[in-house]
């Protein structure tokens, strides 16, 4: 039994870092089925420059931004409904990615690069 | 009893552990159907195909000049930003596929800014976009229900025409708390053909 149980985790904790793309990409957020209003973000990082909502389609509104780690402004954000919704800010900055859903039911997730 | 008490048990147990796997099998059957296209794929695909300038955004409140461009590239996307130049890395904006360059709606708008997410505290905010050909006029509707012009200028893609604007709010724009909450596309006969919510700290 305690094979069993071990054996879940295990491929609950793969499917889990299936979500994860390569080396110099992260997925922070998805693929998921999304709420309106519903944020997310990544881990804070000084390398992060492009922040990425990919969608399933057109027609959902999204905004993607940056937050820095000392006054938590957003810089760099971008608001829109194409199907791929993205901004870059290239500063030293320790900053995090941020995502958030201002429309609801579709399929996407947030991916931050260096 | 106690050999019977642990069968039962056991039972519950694989049933709880075969309930959950299911779940989590028919959740990743679902996702499936989305697959987000790789990064480093999609950025390839940003250094290809051809890069044309639509629109301005003319400098003002002390920042500077941006341009509105278009980009269709080899990996079939249609992407419309706003930046310094045609080579700057600065983009912010978003794609399409290049079949349906403004997603299914005669109007495809992107809001760009800096600061926030208070609009007290935004210090540069872009809009820039692309219409259908039946649009004659574009308007942002403010939060308190003021209206702002934007200039639409001509914009031929491919054998495409569309119509293209970037526009640059003023401070005095966003005073007040107040901010953009849509942006309206019309036809010449001012009957609305499209509109797209938007807002800053959304």
């Amino acid at each position: 039994m305690k094979t069993l149980g071990a054996g879940l985790v295990a491929f609950v904790v793969a499917l889990t870092l299936a979500g994860a793309a390569l080396a110099g990409a992260t997925t922070y957020a998805g693929p998921q089925q999304w709420s309106q209003n519903q944020g997310a973000g990544s881990a804070f990082s000084s390398s992060w420059k492009y922040n990425h909502f990919f969608k399933n389609g057109s027609g959902y509104d999204t905004t993607v931004t940056f937050i820095d780690n000392v006054t938590y402004s957003w810089h760099a954000t971008v608001r829109n409904t194409s199907s791929v919704t993205y901004t870059y800010w290239s500063v030293s900055n320790v900053k995090r990615g941020h995502c958030r859903a201002n429309s609801a039911y579709f399929w996407g997730s947030c991916v931050v690069v260096n | 009893m106690v050999e019977v008490r642990m069968t039962r048990r056991r039972w519950a147990i694989v049933g709880a552990i075969s309930a959950l796997a299911t779940a989590i099998l028919a959740s990743s059957v679902v996702a499936g159907q989305f697959r987000a296209p790789d990064p480093e794929a999609f950025h390839a695909g940003l250094a290809t195909g051809e890069i044309t300038r639509v629109a301005d955004i003319a400098a003002g409140d002390g920042k500077p000049a941006r341009g509105v461009f278009v980009q269709a590239t080899d990996t079939g996307q249609l992407c419309l930003w706003d930046a310094p130049s045609a080579s700057s890395q600065q983009r912010q904006g978003g794609c399409n596929s290049v079949d349906d360059p403004l997603g299914g709606s005669a109007l495809s708008a992107s809001l760009a800014y800096q600061g926030g997410p208070a609009v007290e505290d935004v210090q540069d905010a872009r809009l820039i976009g692309l219409v259908s050909r039946d649009v004659a006029t574009v308007q942002v509707l403010m939060s308190d229900g003021t209206q702002r012009d934007v200039r639409l200028r001509k914009a031929t893609l491919g054998s495409n025409e569309y119509g293209a604007f970037g526009y640059r709010f003023k401070k005095s724009d966003l005073r007040g708390g107040v901010g953009p909450t849509a942006v309206i596309a019309r036809a010449a006969s001012g009957d609305e053909i499209a509109r797209q919510p938007t807002g800053i700290g959304g």
